[in-house]
């Protein structure tokens, strides 16, 4: 057992060689804690007379004063110098750890539901090989449509059925509205459909399998204008508050009236001139968004809704496409997404 | 399609204070999309794209039409000047013809040709065409050849018929017959190219029984226009639009006229046509009449009537559209328009129109929706207001919201173990199956498709992945790979079943493809998976993976009879699981 004032001394003479917060630490514990040095020495009070109680007592008192007092001034005297003593140097590179990447259809797809989640579009998923019936009957595209040749759409080797027709490789999103309706059985109807879609395309521009998104909403009293109000909203919210939509007639069959969608192109702001060029990008300031419409009452009959009485509106839209536009992306040949290239995926 | 034509060319037909860069505008937004406007010398040229149901539209007088309906509701000023339809007629075919030459025209299967016109000139002379005319076709992207064959393309650009020229004196004994070519017959088009026909394409035969049309594709070189001709047979018709597009495709003579007729074209705008022909014939090239007219048109086409209701209108298009608003529009785009008023009924449905389709529009207009759709893109879709659809609450089935999410947490948590994400087409080359012992019948397989390299659908990711593997060798030095993709398992007599999976390869080591699976489970919390040693004919050193009784996946090394055949360089290890 060491005597108190000893103990100070062997303290002081401890406190001499310590150079870190961690080593003081352990010596205030070492003389400080439950178990330490002068804890020890109040132990033995007990068998004192009062009057050396009264006396060791106070000694011990001072000495822990003491104690706490020096090792305070070391701790400030350490922690001032802790920022010029690091040993680290902070410009050398940390760990490796590797980093993956996900494909842009994936980013892609992720952002557009979130987009149509918020006003209350579910997300569905359908065949995507699909009968004929689906992909083109019910959507008011008779069998003689050039859409339905084998230059537009491929075909499954497999024998036709009775009712619905060829198998086929979708060719389009839009078999989706037929699935849903039929799903839901009457309205109100909010769908989203991303999938994938097939053409027999296939050369330095096109692919012959890419995304495709469906947008269609049913109800009692749905126009134009909520057609034209939910497609801008999806503009502003995918390339953003600084962009402009349009509406221009055109023609599909499973939508009257039909329309294509432009949006006012990113890299002219719209103005088809960048200095005294032509913008290259896009048609003096738009670009084509995709196409969009009413849905054909034969569309509605063919789903079990009764046109009379609900009408709708719905769009199909590439997913690659509306990504390969979105600012900053940086890409401008689908093939790259497909050709397989990690040098090129690696990048997203 | 797309077709190129001038500024004032479109003012011989309009009489407008819009300026051409005021017409791009306001047509695009309500008509005919004008996608570029070029000022060249002093005039201007539009391209403009025209939609498959329009090909009304696809020539100077169909966006003259289309202008004098919307330039006004922009304030313009817009009035055709004189309707063509209405001017040139089979009565303008001026006195009685000398009849000295004869055609004779069997038609073999009616169905081929919904018209067909053609007439003789004699004293034809060959020479340049009046620079009017060729400035406005090179302006228009057609080379300006000479006087016969200018007015042809001069003829379709104006009113959207193509018409067709042959030197009469190589036609044998006059006879033009109509018929369904045969499979591997041979013809020598105008551009000198010899072609086998596939069979059924809509062919003309002369009195010698050599074919001297590709019809509504292109002539043959054997009865063109020479410099020397002196009598030539003008003939214009209507096609069957199927047979068309399927020659075009076919032989890859994709030419102007071929996508005009294979739109389906109106046989009564093919009088009109031809009377404006022979006007010009007459005047640019000296020829007179030598020939009776032919005209062969056994179902006439009739005008159509729709029913439209002013308060459907109003419903569909979302604003309160007037009723003289509807009617000044329909009139201007050449449909004529009767109301009508319910007032009788206990529960009125109020106004109504009687519209009358002009036969060039039949095709396109036969519903209530299609006037509608008349009357919204004239009056502007820039004109109404932004609605975001009234919200409601639409279940989201719990399977599906599960796979998503799941789907996404997998995405992201492999891209943040270093993995990349690939996607591959859903279809793979037999040669592929081949290599790794599938059996091809299996399969789905594609019955047109366009590269055996996409001829079967998959039914596993490995295939795809193997290849992804193989390809990137070199590239990287650790290359882990995955994809999260759809399979397709054959059904009897029914569509597929689709499957979603999860594929990884990586080219490290097993430990590091366990490790992987492992780490995924534990994140997406799916406890009770047990691995054991197992079977999976790509593998060597295979393990299962069960999820209770069930197995769900499996992963191992890529055996080393693969890694043979497929000629590679460096060990891969790889895992497939099924996501239900």
């Amino acid at each position: 057992m060491m005597s108190p004032n000893n103990a100070l001394h062997t303290f002081q003479e401890d406190l001499k060689i310590i150079t870190s917060l961690e080593s003081l630490i352990a010596l205030e514990t070492q003389y400080l804690g439950k178990n330490g040095v002068l804890n020890d020495a109040l132990k033995l009070m007990k068998s004192l007379d009062p009057d050396a109680r009264k006396t060791l007592g106070q000694e011990i008192n001072r000495i822990k004063r003491t104690i706490v007092e020096h090792i305070s001034l070391k701790k400030s005297e350490l922690l001032s110098n802790v920022d010029e003593r690091s040993l680290v140097d902070v410009t050398l590179p940390g760990k490796k750890y590797e980093s993956g990447s996900l494909h842009l259809a994936t980013y892609a797809i992720e952002e557009i539901s979130a987009i149509f989640e918020r006003i209350g579009f579910i997300r569905m998923s359908y065949p995507e090989i699909e009968w004929e019936w689906f992909s083109f009957e019910a959507l008011n595209m008779p069998a003689d449509h050039p859409a339905r040749d084998d230059f537009e759409t491929f075909f499954i080797d497999t024998p036709v059925h009775e009712k619905w027709g060829k198998m086929v490789l979708t060719p389009h999103t839009s078999s989706g509205q037929i699935r849903e309706m039929l799903r839901l059985g009457k309205p109100p109807i909010r769908m989203i459909n991303i999938a994938k879609t097939y053409r027999p395309n296939w050369d330095s521009s096109h692919v012959p399998m890419f995304h495709q998104f469906e947008g269609m909403c049913i109800d009692k009293k749905i126009n134009i204008t909520h057609l034209k109000g939910t497609i801008d909203y999806f503009a502003k919210e995918f390339f953003g508050e600084d962009r402009e939509t349009r509406l221009r007639p055109f023609h599909f069959q499973f939508t009257e009236p039909s329309f294509e969608v432009d949006i006012t192109c990113d890299l002219c702001a719209g103005t088809g001139r960048i200095a005294d060029e032509k913008c290259k990008l896009c048609k003096q300031g738009w670009l084509e968004l995709g196409g969009t419409g009413m849905v054909h009452p034969n569309v509605l009959t063919a789903g079990g809704i009764d046109p009379k009485e609900y009408t709708g509106w719905a769009f199909g839209f590439g997913v690659e496409r509306v990504m390969m536009m979105k600012p900053g992306v940086g890409l401008n040949n689908m093939r790259a997404l497909y050709d397989g290239d990690i040098r090129v995926l690696e990048q997203f | 399609m797309n077709i190129k034509i001038t500024y004032h060319w479109l003012l011989d037909y309009l009489e407008t204070d819009a300026d051409p860069y005021e017409l791009q505008k306001y047509l695009s937004l309500c008509g005919p999309s004008i996608e570029t406007v070029e000022k060249i010398g002093d005039d201007y040229v539009f391209d403009i794209e025209i939609t498959s149901n329009r090909i009304d539209m696809a020539s100077v007088f169909g966006v003259a039409q289309e202008a004098q309906a919307i330039l006004p509701l922009f304030g313009k000023q817009a009035k055709l000047k004189f309707n063509p339809l209405n001017t040139y007629s089979f009565e303008n075919l001026k006195a009685e013809p000398t009849k000295t030459h004869k055609l004779s025209v069997p038609i073999e299967d009616p169905t081929l040709v919904s018209r067909f016109t053609a007439i003789v000139l004699d004293n034809v002379l060959i020479a340049q065409s009046p620079e009017l005319i060729s400035k406005r076709l090179n302006l228009s992207g057609i080379k300006s050849i000479n006087n016969v064959i200018d007015i042809s393309n001069y003829l379709m650009l104006s009113l959207g018929q193509p018409v067709h020229m042959f030197d009469f004196d190589q036609i044998k004994d006059g006879v033009m017959k109509v018929r369904r070519s045969k499979k591997g017959e041979k013809l020598t088009t105008l551009d000198s190219k010899e072609l086998i026909l596939p069979g059924g394409d809509i062919v003309i035969e002369d009195g010698s029984g050599r074919l001297i049309d590709l019809c509504g594709i292109m002539g043959g070189e054997n009865s063109s226009i020479k410099g020397d001709t002196t009598r030539i047979v003008f003939f214009v018709q209507t096609y069957d639009k199927k047979a068309i597009r399927k020659t075009s495709m076919v032989t890859g003579q994709r030419t102007l006229a071929a996508t005009y007729f294979e739109k389906g074209l109106d046989p009564e705008r093919v009088e009109s046509t031809f009377a404006y022909g022979i006007e010009l014939l007459q005047e640019l090239t000296k020829g007179v009449v030598c020939s009776e007219l032919t005209d062969i048109y056994p179902h006439k086409k009739q005008e159509t009537h729709v029913k439209a209701y002013l308060k459907d209108i109003q419903r569909v298009i979302g604003v309160p559209i007037e009723e003289e608003k509807v009617t000044s529009i329909l009139t201007n785009l050449g449909f004529t328009v009767k109301k009508h008023e319910d007032t009788e009924l206990a529960y009125p449905d109020g106004v109504h129109f009687d519209v009358t389709v002009p036969t060039y529009r039949v095709d396109d207009v036969s519903i209530q929706e299609d006037i509608i759709e008349e009357v919204a893109r004239v009056y502007g879709y820039h004109n109404l207001p932004n609605t975001i659809s009234p919200l409601t609450y639409i279940k989201q089935p719990k399977y599906i919201s599960n796979l998503h999410t799941v789907q996404y947490r997998t995405k992201y948590f492999l891209k943040h173990l270093g993995l990349h994400e690939f996607l591959n087409y859903s279809m793979v080359s037999g040669d592929l199956l081949n290599t790794l012992d599938y059996q091809i019948s299996d399969h789905l397989k594609i019955a047109n498709t366009i590269s055996s390299e996409i001829e079967y659908m998959r039914t596993s990711l490995l295939p795809s992945l193997i290849k992804n593997m193989k390809d990137n060798s070199g590239r990287k030095n650790h290359l882990k790979l995955f994809e999260f993709a759809k399979i397709y398992e054959p059904k009897t007599g029914d569509l597929p079943q689709e499957l979603h999976r999860l594929g990884v390869v990586v080219n490290t080591d097993f430990e590091d493809l366990k490790g992987i699976i492992s780490a995924l489970f534990q994140e997406l919390t799916i406890g009770n998976i047990l691995v054991k040693s197992g079977e999976h004919k790509l593998m060597s050193s295979a393990a299962s993976i069960y999820r209770g009784d069930e197995m769900i996946g499996s992963f191992g090394a890529l055996h080393q009879k693969y890694a043979e055949k497929l000629n590679l360089t460096e060990q891969m290890y790889i895992a497939e699981i099924d996501f239900k």
